[in-house]
């Protein structure tokens, strides 16, 4: 089973057990942005993770639930881990939160198609992946995360809602670090 | 010689402009295919510094690899919290 199989298994999955879902991350990113490799796919659902064990019981082999659960500490979720046997890709699932932006960016998702598989895909908007990754720009200093904000403004720009996204960086104190990666983006016309 | 500042720009252009023709699903989609090229490329170098290794081998010391860079990627970000029964 390669990467995109089995994101597209799981997704499927969800629609059979009628489990909202969206898929954020690097899957949503790569969306409105520059493509970068991925190695695992993260899903935020409102569900028990019991609810995701049983699912992942019904799939079977190769896919498997992972026991530990880990705590997350940027946006303060949960989270568990869905392994596919001897497949390198992983599936992580991010338990919704009540944190005030989680719960908007996951009232605001919306579908995209996927080409060549007659079927769409539900990820958060563009605005709330930008909003959601300056957060972790903040607190994980990954710099990856970076890159993608710097690169879904780039691609999207004037498609951009700014009011929406200044709204949620003063909110979240990450006002400064997107004024600052905004103004590092080059002019770009040819 | 170092690249010249139109160069650079030239190459960023060409970057966001191949970005703006694919369609959002074909971007997501293509993270995933990038990943599954770079595991195929990670085998070979695993082959060719353990020959004696077979393809389960090889799969084993790849997903060890993996492990190591997200423990990296996630050291104090992710902390334990239990097991699923432990937590019912």
């Amino acid at each position: 089973m390669n990467s995109n199989e089995a994101v597209t298994a799981l997704v499927e999955a969800f629609d059979r057990a009628s489990i909202p879902y969206m898929i954020v991350g690097s899957f949503s990113s790569n969306a409105y942005g520059v493509v970068r490799s991925t190695k695992d796919a993260d899903f935020v659902v409102p569900c028990p993770f019991a609810d995701i064990a049983r699912l992942v019981k019904t799939l079977g082999p190769p896919w498997r639930f992972h026991p530990q659960i880990a705590f997350e500490s940027v946006t303060g979720t949960k989270r568990c881990l869905l392994e596919l046997d001897d497949d390198p890709f992983h599936i992580e699932i991010f338990r919704l939160s009540d944190d005030p932006h989680d719960l908007q960016r996951f009232e605001r998702r919306h579908q995209i198609l996927l080409p060549n598989l007659q079927r769409p895909a539900i990820v958060p908007t563009p605005e709330d992946v930008i909003v959601t990754k300056l957060r972790w720009v903040e607190q994980a200093a990954r710099g990856k995360d970076r890159d993608d904000v710097r690169d879904i403004i780039t691609v999207q720009q004037e498609l951009l809602d700014w009011n929406y996204i200044h709204h949620w960086c003063e909110q979240h104190g990450t006002r400064q670090t997107l004024d600052d990666i905004r103004s590092r983006i080059p002019p770009l016309e040819s | 010689m170092e690249p010249t500042k139109e160069l650079i720009d030239g190459i960023e252009r060409d970057r966001i402009a191949r970005a703006r023709q694919m369609s959002p699903g074909a971007k997501f989609l293509a993270g995933g295919a990038l990943f599954d090229d770079v595991c195929e490329r990670m085998r070979a170098g695993i082959r060719s510094q353990f020959p004696h290794e077979d393809d389960g081998g090889v799969n084993r010391i790849l997903k060890q690899r993996l492990t190591r860079l997200r423990q990296v990627e996630e050291h104090g970000i992710y902390h334990p919290a239990g097991t699923l029964d432990e937590q019912q």
